[in-house]
C-alpha cells in the first residue's frame, strides 16, 4: 500500500496544507462567503418589503440591544446548549458501541444495525410526540428525542472508521509488540479520531435543529419553547431575534470552536511531498 | 559446532490452513551476516519475514534467532526490527514520537531514548525532521525513519520487506549505499528480500534464491565480491546475468516467452 493510502485511511481528508488556526481558507472563499451573506440579508430585505409576515431588516436590529439586556433569555439559551451537549455527548458514546458492534457483524452487529436504520428512517417531530406520550412533559423526553436522532448518524460515520482500521498498522504494532492497550491507545482510537470529529461536527447542528422541535412540545424553556411563545402572540421581530440567536450560536461554534478544534487535533495531516 | 544464528528448518506455512505459501524453507544465517532473500513475486519472501518476526506462526517447521524459538508465543523471543516495504509510520505521531513507542514497547531505559532517537536519526541523515509529522516527508524521508525505528531497539535481527521498491532510482540507490555503511559500522544481522537480483548481488554477501510459490530455498549464492561496491560494477552485471540464467525456468518463463 503506498503512502497516501495510509493517510487516507486515516479518516476523510481535508485540504492538505491548511495552516490549524486560518479561516476559511483563500481570499476567494472568503469572498464567497461574504456574498452568501450579502444574499441572506437580501432575501430578508426582500421578504420584510413584500410580505407582512417577515419584520424588516431595522426594527429587527433595533430590538437588539434591549433583547441583549433580558437577563432571562441567557437561561434558555443555556438550557438549549446544556442538552444539546449532553444529548450529543450521549449519542457519540452509544454511537460508538453501536459502531463497533456493526462493524463485527455476528448476531448483536446485526441487530443493532436494524435500530439504527429505524432511527434514521424515524422523522425528528414523530420521536419528538413519542417522547411525550412516554416522558410527558420532562427534560428526559428532549434528551431522549435528541440522542435517537442523532446516535445513529454517529454511528454510520464511525463504522466507516472502524472498517477502515489500518491491518497494516497493527501488523508494526505486533512486530514491535506494542500489547493490547498501547496499540488502542496508540493505533485504534487514534485513526478513529477524524471520523469523531466529522460525526461530532455534523451531528451538532443536527442536535440544535432537532433540540428546537422537541422544545416546541416537550418542555417550559429552552429556545425552541421561546420559538413557540413568539410565535402564539405573533411577535415577529422577537421570532426573528431568536432565529438570529439560533444561527449565531450555531454558526459561532462551528467556526469559532469546532472547526479550528478539529484542525488542531487533525494538525498531522499536511501537504505530501 | 554452533547452531546458526537465524536457523531455518522445513519451515510451512499457510495463512488459511490449506494452501502453502511456504513448503520446506531451510536457511542459515549467520551473526552479522547481510543475507538477502531472492524470489519472484507472490512466491512467499514475505511470508518469511512473516514467520521469522513472529507474526504468523508456521503449519510445520521451526525457526529459530539467537537459539530462540521464533514461532510460539514465548516473551523471551529476540527483538526484531521490521523495515516494511512501505514506512508504516504511525502519521498522528511525530518522528520521535514513533520511534519512542516501540523504544517503550521494547522495553528500553526511558533515559536513554532521546540519546538513541538523535544518534539514528543522525546516521540516517535526518535529525533535521525529528519533530516532524510523517505525512510532511517524502518518501525516503519517511523510509529512513522507518529504519531508524528498526535499528534504535538494538534488535538481534533487522528484516527488510523489499524496503525500496517504492522509492525513485536515485533515492533507492543512495538508501542502498547508505543501509551498506550502516550494516558495515553497526554489523547488524540484516535478512534483506527483494526481487532485484542486482539489488541483491550489491547489498548482500550472500543470496538465498527462493523457487515460485509455495516457496523453498532453490539455491544459496555466495557473492564472490569484495567491498565497497559499486551499483554498476562489471562483477555485479556478470554475477546477475548468470543468476537470470539459473532461474528463467524455475522462475516460470523462459527467454523468448513472454513473461
Amino acid at each position: 500500500m503506498t503512502d497516501s493510502r495510509i493517510a487516507a485511511t486515516a479518516g476523510p481528508l481535508q485540504r492538505p496544507g491548511r495552516r490549524w488556526w486560518s479561516g476559511s481558507g483563500s481570499s476567494s472563499d472568503r469572498l464567497f462567503s461574504a456574498l452568501g451573506a450579502l444574499s441572506f440579508v437580501a432575501l430578508w430585505w426582500v421578504g420584510s418589503v413584500t410580505s407582512d409576515f417577515v419584520p424588516p431588516i431595522g426594527e429587527v436590529l433595533d430590538a437588539v440591544p434591549t433583547f441583549l439586556t433580558e437577563e432571562d433569555i441567557y437561561g434558555d439559551i443555556s438550557d438549549s446548549l446544556t442538552r444539546v451537549v449532553g444529548s450529543l455527548a450521549v449519542a457519540v458514546l452509544i454511537g460508538f458501541w453501536a459502531a463497533y458492534l456493526m462493524a463485527r457483524r455476528g448476531f448483536w452487529g446485526l441487530v443493532v444495525a436494524r435500530y439504527v436504520d429505524l432511527a434514521i428512517g424515524l422523522p425528528s417531530t414523530i420521536a419528538a410526540l413519542l417522547a411525550l406520550f412516554i416522558f410527558k412533559r420532562s427534560e428526559i423526553g428532549v434528551f431522549v428525542v435528541v440522542t435517537i436522532a442523532c446516535f445513529p448518524f454517529v454511528a454510520i460515520t464511525l463504522r466507516q472508521g472502524f472498517l477502515s482500521l489500518d491491518r497494516r498498522l497493527s501488523e508494526m504494532s505486533g512486530v514491535y509488540r506494542f500489547g493490547g492497550i498501547s496499540q488502542i491507545r496508540n493505533v485504534s482510537l487514534p485513526h478513529l479520531v477524524p471520523y469523531t470529529l466529522a460525526s461530532i461536527r455534523n451531528e451538532y447542528a443536527h442536535a440544535w435543529r432537532v433540540v428546537v422541535i422537541a422544545e416546541l412540545f416537550a418542555v417550559n424553556s429552552g429556545i425552541g419553547w421561546r420559538f413557540t411563545q413568539a410565535y402564539d402572540r405573533f411577535l415577529l421581530v422577537d421570532v426573528a431575534l431568536w432565529l438570529l440567536v439560533f444561527i449565531t450560536i450555531l454558526l459561532g461554534t462551528e467556526y469559532g470552536i469546532l472547526r479550528p478544534l478539529e484542525r488542531w487535533v487533525l494538525r498531522w495531516r499536511g501537504g505530501e511531498l | 559446532m554452533s547452531p546458526p544464528y537465524i536457523d531455518v528448518e522445513g519451515l510451512k506455512a499457510s495463512y488459511d490452513g490449506s494452501r502453502l505459501v511456504l513448503d520446506g524453507v531451510d536457511m542459515a544465517v549467520e551473526e552479522n551476516e547481510f543475507v538477502a532473500v531472492l524470489g519472484p513475486s507472490g512466491c512467499g519472501k514475505s511470508t518469511m519475514l512473516q514467520v521469522l518476526s513472529g507474526l504468523l506462526r508456521p503449519v510445520a517447521g521451526r525457526a529459530t534467532i539467537a537459539g530462540k524459538d521464533m514461532t510460539g508465543s514465548s516473551s523471551d523471543r529476540p527483538r526484531v526490527g521490521y523495515v516494511f516495504q512501505d514506512h508504516r509510520l504511525l502519521p498522528w505521531r511525530t518522528v520521535a514520537s514513533n520511534i519512542e513507542l516501540v523504544l517503550e514497547a521494547a522495553g528500553l531505559p526511558r533515559r536513554e531514548w532521546d540519546a538513541r532517537i538523535d544518534r539514528y536519526l543522525d546516521i540516517l541523515q535526518i535529525g533535521q525532521f525529528r519533530d516532524a509529522w510523517p505525512m510532511r516527508l517524502s518518501g525516503g524521508q519517511r523510509q529512513r525513519v522507518s529504519i531508524a525505528r528498526a535499528l534504535a531497539i538494538d534488535p538481534a535481527v533487522v528484516l527488510m520487506d523489499e524496503p525500496f521498491s517504492t522509492l525513485d532510482e536515485v533515492t533507492a540507490r543512495t538508501m542502498r549505499q547508505q543501509l551498506v555503511e550502516l550494516w558495515q559500522e553497526s554489523s547488524r544481522t540484516i535478512v534483506f528480500v527483494t526481487h532485484s537480483i542486482r539489488e541483491a548481488i550489491f547489498l548482500a554477501d550472500r543470496v538465498a534464491i527462493l523457487t515460485r510459490g509455495p516457496a523453498r530455498v532453490l539455491e544459496d549464492v555466495e557473492v564472490p565480491i569484495g567491498r565497497p561496491r559499486r551499483y554498476e560494477d562489471a562483477e555485479i552485471t556478470e554475477l546477475e546475468s548468470a543468476i537470470v540464467d539459473r532461474v528463467m525456468g524455475v522462475w516460470g518463463y523462459e527467454e523468448g516467452t513472454p513473461a
